[in-house]
């Protein structure tokens, strides 16, 4: 009987999603125990538990077992199938939060991701789609994930509370990654934007766009903000409003920024000129702390240098996320392997904040799941 | 006889030679070959077809491009493992005597008996690991596996005294020495291990009360393939799957020379290791020392067999358990002079012994080599009440000479590799308390990153820890005297782990800095909490770094000076030379990097003052700005596991769990996002805050090499100056700011000449460079192609690759990448099943063969299979049958499939005789592209070939989708007109529900529809025909029935049989093996068996076609009955005549004179008939001749005529003539 993995024990349900998304790639069970084991409402929540409903639709013989409270996540992973896919994601969080775990699994399924997701397309928690759109995308195309079928479509927009929105997201499979080697992350020369706005008036759109020009002008002239106004089905079930903007530099490198307006009775109403100025901040604190990658897709990055040939990958990054933290510990219980952090100090040049130069050889991890012919 | 016998030669007029001949030939003729033909008649070879033309172009081409490989990154490590070959051959054949052969050739030892692998040094880059593959399937497969070379056949001629004649053996290992290898997909990408070493380290105690418990045991080997992690998967063929507890990589015990500047080989260099046979060199681990005593014949290793050896008996071996082994596996020394003493203690007294030292100056390694054989070690050794001390101190005997004791003359080098040993041993140690070896880790790789600088020159770091900060120093001493105090009173974990720590202190010449490696993060903390004096100890831990700072300084500072004079530098040296320090900073910074922060005070830092505030200064901005990241990581925050917050609260409540632990805790239920947010954001109207960022815009400053202004005004400088050739002006180029400055120095100080002169040589270099560059770029990287650049990329990465860690020591160096290729490691693992080593065959070969993710897992592997054509039966679904994939050898239950067109995988009973069909097996999941091999047996010899079948790995999946076809019949009980009512097709109402709609057939070819089930009988239904069916007709319908694979995995464990009987492994039986044994026959169906054919004859109606439609007929369709003769009446019939003999007479006498009379006519008529012809040929002769006779009377007549004729003309002219005249 070949011995099964040997399973890893965690507690609590942060971190649920790496957990889940490095058991399925690395083939170990996970076991997760006191899931809000304290908390008055104990156990997994509704969009925890539609993360895992993802999980099992794009995995075939995975084996999910909760205990009655839903304090207690058994997940012994089966192997990524993929196909098309619909999935109706919880409007307790964003698309991106499942989104962003597709990121992750998806270049690696049997047959290519052809997914649809409902629910919320941008919120305050989550980042959403139009970011990871913008630089999700283009760093797994470093990694040689590039075709034509590989895009991230927004058909709707949906704004929580209510919802609605729908995104289509298509992924070609590859049976092994391309190694990179980005330390050099280039100088910023455009800045582009989305405003949108649903259920409100067109104009908050141009509002915002003015705003986040007023401070973004004084860096760089190449500046253009569009304005995507949903009306209609489109528009999703809740009005809402907000700005995302992504930095593109010379050597491809995106670095992004977001707001969104507070959600229908929540918080006080949003003056459309503030939530502009204020990503425009967020943008240059993206910008300050700099990297080749922005800091919602360090671990997405850190991964897929994991998943590579065994061969040398390096990427300059910005500060740490504690996400990030987190990963790289997580990355090691599941895949042994450490990453070299080298932290490079900013100098005498105006570049910012400090930098990490992280390295690592790649496991040599290949498709399990893709046929050969 | 003999002539009869001899052919006549026979000249060749075709083949390689004839055609070799003819040009020979054609050339001594002057005709020339092909290439002369062309140019000597050029317009025979001109373009006849434009399309033609294209499509040769185009298949060369073809033909070029398939030669290509896609080309893979170059991964073979600098330093490769010796190359696996095999000998195998039947029994009795002379294997063993090859290898004795050739390690003899080699290495000029003789082996009496080769048992497992033999290592020796072939060449000066090579080595090579000789293992005998005996008569044995399972041996042959798995050496097969790990072989590089393997399927090569030599001839050669008989022996000479029981050995092989020496040129051959010298030919054949030259062979071997220089062979090239492919290498293969599946090693280059696995990790593995030909093990030449088992050791067992259970604890006695236990198989003492269990005989049958698991074990624990190390084995050691060189590694090959791919980059083995620790606490990875690995598979034992023969075995079982394991997780690796524990590897550590030892000294290579048969390395290669390491001046390569030598033609050949000394034959010190010509090493020959093999354990199992009972050679090797000496070898130190944790376990025990081994000594070979080379130059005679093999012997065992020391610790196995007593030997009476008198360099042996001063050997000390412990056979205690395994932790007193191991607590006190520390001297083991040859000496037959100083006995072992605790004076021996105080001065770390060291053992000596004779040994040849080989010093790399480009390194400063020390290499040394401890000769035992006839030279006499000397040494003593010391007995410390610390375990680890006086193992680390035993352990040193290697330093040259006795002063060594006087702390200065540490030879560095090999304390560094046995201290690395012993680290490992500590680490666990540190394991077995208390399962916190994630922190240890992440820190001795710290500390081992430091230590790598340091590495050569810790004497200095001696004596400075010594001179300067002597405070410490005794701090240290004081503490490791309260902690080895500690340790005697009890064996705590505490100790173990603040022993390091008080070690470096101690024995300060010792490495400090690599034994701290065991002072794991969290240990560090576990000493303040035991010491209770964390102030103290954190101003110790930083006054370390701080030595350890100056280390490196000064590591710099003496690099120039030689090493051994490097102790009588004291501080002066480098407190007079701060400018260099100031550059050197930087340097040190990078050590710096890794340094712990956690106890970060600046008083501690004050003595740096003296030195150059500038430094201090750095140094600190260095540690504020740089948090370690590493070690916030990695080292200090386990995973937030209820088992480690458990253990740590076990450890007796001398620890408290700590911080990060408890705040990870706290966060473990919060809120799952990857946004990082910004806590404290900066205000963006502030023009300084705005100018951090500006050169992150290209709108921002450039850097030197990329600003286009810059790099404008350097090509001016270097292009700028050029003169007009028509016109004869010279245009100076502006002088660029070097020159400039240059003018300015001129002005000055007329004195720096030479710098002059240098930025002059520079700037024309520069130019030439540049020059250059562009001619390259212009001719040579025009037509580089997409294969080049992938080549080129390829080898940019393998650079990369090998030039990453390269400078990193090795200790921290298989943190990152894992154990690399070439290393000698040891490994560790659990549970092994006590056969394992109860029934250890040296014969056989161990491998470890490392699995990848999830290659542990088992699921369905779909494969490509074809039966081998040499193979005698087909194979059958069901019967149960052995793989050998990957590393494994299992039994398991294939199914063999066909695809369809249409991708449907249609069960097949049998595999096809001739053609590859799909097979599925439920069983450990294997990457794709892997090769199998099926037998049906492993155990015993069989006559015939046993290799079934081969192929490769498709697709694995959880779930299968093989289906076989189902037909279900039915039969109608009412018919109406195109519809019937079909019944005994299914049993329900229900089971009809789910097929309506489906498509049906009578056997006659009619189709139709389910419709509906029917209430009564039950299962019935109505269907719908395209014509209407008989009573007799059969319904069928084809479904198609998914079917499921038996989840049987069995993997063969051939190794755990007893010694002699390890191939007569037998497994899961198939059926009709069973059948056979207790021999019961297969119960034929009656239906099925043949029987002689008899056929009924047939018996055919006649044609009977109605009155009325014979009526309807046209004339010539109707039957046409002709009416019969009616017969003639009787008065009609004339009587028969009845004659008289007489009458008789006369009639048979009429008859014989007609029969002449008739002859005679006969022959009359044939005599009148020639008669005739006669007569017709005469006439017509007669007339032949009258008609010449009047053809020439005519003749003539006409000629008179004529005559007559041209007469009367010529009258007549003359007539006319004179008339005229």
């Amino acid at each position: 009987m070949a011995t099964q993995a040997h399973s890893l024990s965690y507690a609590g349900c942060n971190f649920l999603r790496q957990r889940l998304v490095l058991s399925t790639l690395s083939g170990r069970p996970v076991k997760i125990r006191k899931i809000r084991s304290r908390d008055d409402n104990p156990g997994l929540r509704d969009f925890e538990a539609s993360f895992i409903r993802l999980l099992d639709k794009i995995t075939n013989g995975s084996r999910i077992e909760i205990n009655q409270t839903g304090t207690t996540l058994y997940y012994q992973p089966g192997l990524l199938c993929g196909g098309s896919v619909e999935h109706d994601c919880s409007v307790l969080r964003g698309i991106g939060y499942y989104l962003e775990s597709l990121l992750c699994l998806a270049p690696f399924m049997k047959h290519p991701l052809k997914i649809v997701l409902r629910g919320v397309t941008n919120d305050q928690v989550d980042p959403s789609v139009d970011v990871l759109k913008a630089t999700a995308l283009p760093l797994l195309k470093q990694f040689g994930i590039d075709d034509e079928s590989f895009e991230l479509k927004i058909v709707r927009r949906g704004m929580p509370p209510g919802g609605g929105g729908e995104v289509i997201f298509s992924c070609p499979v590859r049976k092994v990654l391309k190694p990179i080697q980005l330390t050099d992350p280039g100088k910023i020369k455009r800045i582009r934007g989305m405003a949108y706005s649903v259920r409100v008036s067109p104009q908050m759109a141009n509002r915002i766009v003015d705003s986040a020009r007023s401070i973004l002008n004084k860096f760089i002239p190449d500046i253009y903000i569009y304005t995507d106004h949903m009306k209609g089905v489109n528009s999703g079930k809740s009005p809402g409003f907000g700005l995302s903007l992504v930095a593109e530099t010379t050597s491809g490198t995106f670095l992004s920024a977001e707001l969104a307006s507070n959600p229908q009775g929540q918080g006080a109403a949003v003056l459309p000129e503030d939530l502009g100025r204020n990503c425009a901040r967020l943008l240059l604190e993206e910008i300050y702390r700099g990297g080749c990658v922005d800091s919602t897709n360090q671990s997405l990055a850190l991964l897929l240098m994991t998943l590579g040939q065994q061969d040398v990958s390096k990427v300059l990054l910005g500060p740490l996320s504690p996400y990030t933290i987190e990963f790289l510990r997580h990355l090691k219980s599941f895949f042994q392997i450490m990453f070299k952090i080298e932290t490079k100090p900013c100098g005498e040049e105006l570049k910012g904040g400090d930098k990490v130069l992280m390295t690592c050889v790649g496991i040599g991890f290949s498709n399990l799941s893709k046929t050969l012919k | 006889m003999e002539a009869k016998d001899q052919k006549k030669h026979r000249k060749k007029n075709s083949g390689p030679k004839a055609e070799k001949k003819k040009k020979r030939h054609l050339q001594a003729l002057q005709l020339g070959d092909e290439e002369d033909a062309r140019k000597r008649n050029p317009k025979a070879f001109a373009v006849q077809s434009a399309v033609r033309m294209a499509r040769s172009f185009h298949r060369t081409q073809d033909l070029k491009t398939k030669k290509h490989h896609i080309p893979v990154v170059d991964r073979t490590p600098l330093e490769p493992p010796p190359i696996v070959v095999v000998v195998m051959g039947p029994p009795k054949v002379g294997k063993s005597t090859l290898i004795q052969c050739l390690i003899r050739n080699f290495t000029r030892q003789k082996l009496t008996e080769i048992r497992g692998p033999v290592t020796i040094v072939s060449g000066k880059k090579r080595r090579l690991t000789i293992i005998e593959c005996g008569c044995d399937i399972n041996m042959m497969i798995d050496l097969a596996k790990v072989a590089d070379l393997g399927a090569k056949l030599f001839y050669l001629s008989g022996m000479v005294h029981g050995e092989y004649q020496n040129q051959e053996i010298h030919n054949l290992g030259r062979f071997i020495t220089v062979m090239k290898f492919r290498p293969l997909t599946w090693q280059t990408s696995h990790p593995y291990i030909l093990a030449d070493r088992m050791e067992d380290l259970t604890n006695p105690e236990d198989i003492r009360t269990n005989i049958k418990c698991d074990r624990k045991v190390s084995l050691y080997g060189y590694l090959r393939g791919a980059h083995l992690k620790n606490k990875s998967q690995i598979h034992m063929p023969g075995v079982g799957d394991f997780t690796v507890s524990d590897v550590s990589f030892l000294p290579d015990p048969c390395a290669l020379p390491e001046q390569q500047k030598k033609r050949c080989l000394n034959e010190k260099e010509k090493l020959v290791y093999a354990p199992l046979s009972g050679v090797g060199g000496v070898l130190y681990d944790k376990d025990a020392v081994y000594v070979d005593l080379g130059g005679s014949h093999g012997f065992q290793a020391l610790d196995e067999v007593g030997s009476t050896h008198e360099l042996v008996q001063s050997l000390i071996s412990t056979h205690s358990t395994i932790d007193a082994k191991m607590a006190s596996s520390r001297v083991m020394l040859f000496s037959d002079s100083k006995a072992l003493g605790s004076e021996d203690i105080d001065n770390q007294g060291l053992l000596m012994l004779k040994e040849e030292k080989q010093m790399d100056l480009k390194t400063g390694r020390m290499r040394r080599k401890a000769i035992f054989g006839d030279e006499d070690g000397s040494g003593d050794s010391d007995d410390e009440d610390d375990d680890e001390m006086s193992e680390d101190d035993g352990l040193e005997y290697g330093s040259s000479d006795e002063e060594a004791e006087e702390e200065e003359n540490a030879e560095v080098t090999d304390e560094y590799m046995i201290a690395k040993g012993i680290k490992r041993r500590k680490l666990e140690e540190l394991e077995e308390d208390s399962e916190v070896d994630l922190p240890a880790f992440a820190d001795s790789d710290d500390d081992l990153e430091k230590s790598s600088a340091e590495e050569g020159e810790v004497e200095e770091a001696d004596e400075s820890s010594e001179e300067e900060d002597c405070s410490s120093g005794e701090r240290g001493i004081s503490g490791s005297k309260a902690v080895g105090e500690g340790s005697k009173a009890e064996l705590s974990p505490s100790n173990h782990q603040s022993d390091p720590v008080n070690l470096e202190k101690s024995l300060p010449m010792k490495k400090a800095a690599l034994t701290t490696s065991d002072s794991g993060h969290c240990t560090a903390e576990e000493v303040f909490a035991s010491e209770d004096d964390s102030e103290e100890s954190s101003s110790l831990s930083i006054e370390e770094e701080n030595s350890e700072n100056q280390e490196a300084l000064r590591k710099k500072l003496l690099k120039p000076s030689q090493v051994g004079s490097g102790q009588k530098l004291g501080p002066r040296n480098f407190i007079d030379e701060t400018s260099d320090i100031e550059d050197l900073l930087k340097e040190e910074e990078d050590y710096k990097e890794e340094k712990n922060d956690s106890t970060e005070t600046s008083g501690a830092l004050k003595w740096k003052e003296d030195l150059s505030r500038k430094a201090a200064e750095a140094f600190l901005r260095q540690q504020q700005a740089a948090p370690n990241l590493r070690k916030l990581i990695y080292g200090t925050v386990t995973e937030d596991n209820e088992e480690d917050d458990d253990t740590q609260e076990e450890l007796g409540g001398l620890f408290r769990v700590n911080q990060p632990d408890r705040a990870c805790k706290h966060k473990a239920d919060s809120l799952d996002c990857s946004r990082f947010l910004v806590e404290a954001p900066h205000d963006w109207d502030l023009e300084e805050v705005m100018n951090s960022i500006r050169d992150c815009f290209v709108t921002g400053k450039w850097e030197d090499d990329k600003d286009a202004a810059k790099v404008l005004a350097e090509d001016e400088e270097l292009y700028g100056d050029f003169e007009d050739l028509e016109t004869g002006d010279v245009h100076k180029g502006k002088s660029g700011p070097i020159t400039q400055n240059e003018d300015v120095e001129k002005e000055v100080k007329e004195e720096i000449d030479p710098n002059e002169e240098e930025s002059a040589k520079k700037k024309h270099l520069d130019k030439k460079r540049k020059l250059k560059e562009m001619f390259d770029a212009e001719y040579d990287e025009g037509e580089s192609t997409y294969f080049d650049d992938l080549k080129g990329e390829m080898q940019k990465q393998a650079q990369l690759n090998r030039a990453e860690f390269e400078d990193q020591d090795d200790e921290a160096r298989v943190q990152y990448e894992g154990f690399r290729p070439g290393m000698y490691v040891r490994v560790e693992i659990e549970n092994v099943p006590c056969e394992f080593v109860q029934n250890f065959d040296p014969h056989y070969p161990i491998i470890l063969g490392g699995l990848g993710n999830s290659e542990g897992n088992v699921g369905y592997v779909q494969m490509r299979l074809k039966k081998h054509r040499w193979y005698k039966k087909i194979l059958k679904s069901r019967d149960p049958i052995i793989f050998s994939v990957g590393w494994r050898r299992f039994q398991t239950i294939p199914l063999y499939y066909i695809e369809d067109h249409n991708g449907r995988q249609r069960l097949l009973k049998y595999t096809p005789q001739h053609m590859h069909c799909g097979a599925t097996f439920w069983g450990p999941i294997t990457p794709q592209g892997t090769g199998f091999l099926a037998i049906q047996s492993v155990s015993g010899i069989m006559p015939d070939f046993r290799i079934a079948a081969t192929g490769v790995v498709l697709d694995l999946d959880k779930s299968i989708k093989i289906v076989k076809k189902l037909k279900l019949t039915g039969f109608p009980y009412k018919i109406f007109k195109n519809t019937s009512f079909i019944k005994g097709m299914f049993n329900s109402a229900l089971e009809v529900a789910k097929f309506e709609g489906a498509m049906i057939r009578t056997v006659s070819g009619i189709r139709g529809q389910i419709k509906k089930a029917l209430r009564a009988p039950e299962g019935a239904f109505r269907a719908s025909f395209e014509d209407k069916l008989l009573m007799s007709d059969i319904v069928f319908m084809r479904t198609w029935y998914p079917v499921s694979i038996p989840a049987f995995y069995n993997p063969v464990t051939s190794l755990l049989k007893p010694v002699g009987e390890k191939d007569t492994w037998s497994g899961m039986r198939t059926t009709g093996q069973l059948r056979l044994a207790h021999g019961i026959r297969l119960k034929a169906n009656k239906d099925s068996l043949y029987k002689p054919i008899l056929r009924q004859k047939k018996h055919f109606n006649s044609l009977h076609i109605p009155k009325a439609l014979q009526k309807a007929l046209p004339f010539k369709n109707k039957p046409k009955t002709q009416a019969k003769a009616g017969k003639v009446p009787k008065d009609r019939r004339r009587p028969a005549v009845v004659r008289e003999p007489h009458e008789r007479k006369i009639l048979a006498l009429l008859d014989a004179l007609s029969t002449v009379h008739s002859q005679k006519m006969k022959k009359a008529k044939e005599q009148r008939h020639l008669h005739n012809k006669e007569h017709f040929r005469a006439k017509q002769k007669e007339e032949e001749e009258k008609l010449k006779r009047q053809k020439d009377l005519r003749k003539k007549l006409f000629r008179i005529q004529g005559q007559k004729e041209r007469r009367n003309q010529k009258s007549s002219l003359k007539g006319a003539e004179g008339q005229l005249q």
